[in-house]
């Protein structure tokens, strides 16, 4: 299996994302992809305020974006081939707010991919990677692995990102 | 201890409910506090808008821990005399079982209410709450009102 182009990455991970009901309801879009690390943008929204005080976004809006941001990592993964990968668990330490008025993004890696198990981590962040509003560990099973063979010859028509 | 009967019976679904329409993503949800027996629990309507798996079709994991989150955050609330909104410090979720396009049910124990931190155990089901969708933790900073 030869380690997919950034450019295959993302129109993988952009068909994924838009295939999930949820994700295109909260408009989550895919920002970026360089090597294994993939980047996603929700755009702040009232209905997702946590704190009517304050504006902030709720807690459990970073644990979707999150959520989705590290599972759909697994396929960016270069030392495992792309699978289907329900997820096992998932941890959320929250180190800030994320401010009102504010997209967020969120990044994340595989950082070890076993036979069976991929374990991943990542941020969430507003203005910078480096000052992070919540920080996410999980793990994501592998159960069946997906043909990409569609994804790899079709690489001469993928627009870049 | 019984799940959800650590909290205040009788303005307790009074307090949820103005809680619940105060903040705009419990809204979102729809999240509802019912009475059973004699516990409260948290019911999340089911929505095509919260499917994150359309070829199950499943519910998406983040709706389901974000559910679990605000009924652990409300469970804490009634447990209060000055109800207040509480901090999350951080938030730990294992899923058994995908979660079908039903509603879905939690019920949380309050495991420990400190002075400042509190730790609340929380689990999701759909069928029978002894065949859980997920379980979780979840550590909130109280503020200092009580």
């Amino acid at each position: 299996m030869p380690v997919l182009s950034n450019s295959q990455k993302y129109n993988l991970v952009k068909i994924m994302n838009d295939h999930i009901p949820h994700a295109a309801l909260l408009g989550i879009q895919v920002e970026s992809i360089e090597g294994e690390e993939l980047t996603l943008r929700l755009p702040y929204q009232k209905q997702l305020i946590g704190n009517p005080e304050t504006g902030t976004l709720h807690g459990g809006v970073l644990t979707v974006l999150l959520d989705q941001t590290l599972g759909m990592a697994t396929v960016c993964s270069d030392a495992s081939e792309p699978s289907v990968t329900p997820t096992l668990d998932l941890r959320v330490d929250h180190l800030g707010v994320a401010p009102a008025g504010k997209a967020i993004f969120a990044s994340a890696r595989v950082y070890k991919a076993t036979r069976k198990i991929l374990f991943v981590e990542g941020v969430a962040y507003c203005e910078s990677k480096e000052k992070p509003i919540a920080r996410a560990t999980g793990s994501w099973v592998r159960v069946a692995d997906v043909d990409l063979s569609w994804l790899v010859a079709s690489d001469k028509d993928a627009t870049s990102p | 201890m019984t799940q959800g009967s650590d909290v205040r019976d009788k303005p307790c679904l009074e307090v949820l409910d103005r809680w619940l329409q105060k903040v705009p993503y419990a809204l979102f949800l729809g999240i509802k506090a019912e009475r059973a027996d004699n516990a409260i629990i948290f019911r999340l309507p089911k929505n095509k808008k919260f499917v994150g798996n359309p070829s199950l079709p499943a519910l998406h994991g983040g709706v389901i821990g974000a559910f679990m989150e605000q009924a652990a955050a409300l469970h804490l609330i009634a447990s209060m005399d000055i109800p207040a909104l509480p901090k999350i410090i951080n938030f730990s979720l294992d899923y058994l079982r995908p979660a079908q396009l039903h509603d879905t049910y939690a019920s949380c124990i309050l495991s420990r209410k400190g002075r400042f931190i509190s730790n609340v155990t929380i689990t999701a089901w759909q069928d029978h709450i002894n065949q859980p969708n997920a379980i979780a933790r979840a550590h909130f900073l109280t503020p200092e009102t009580n």
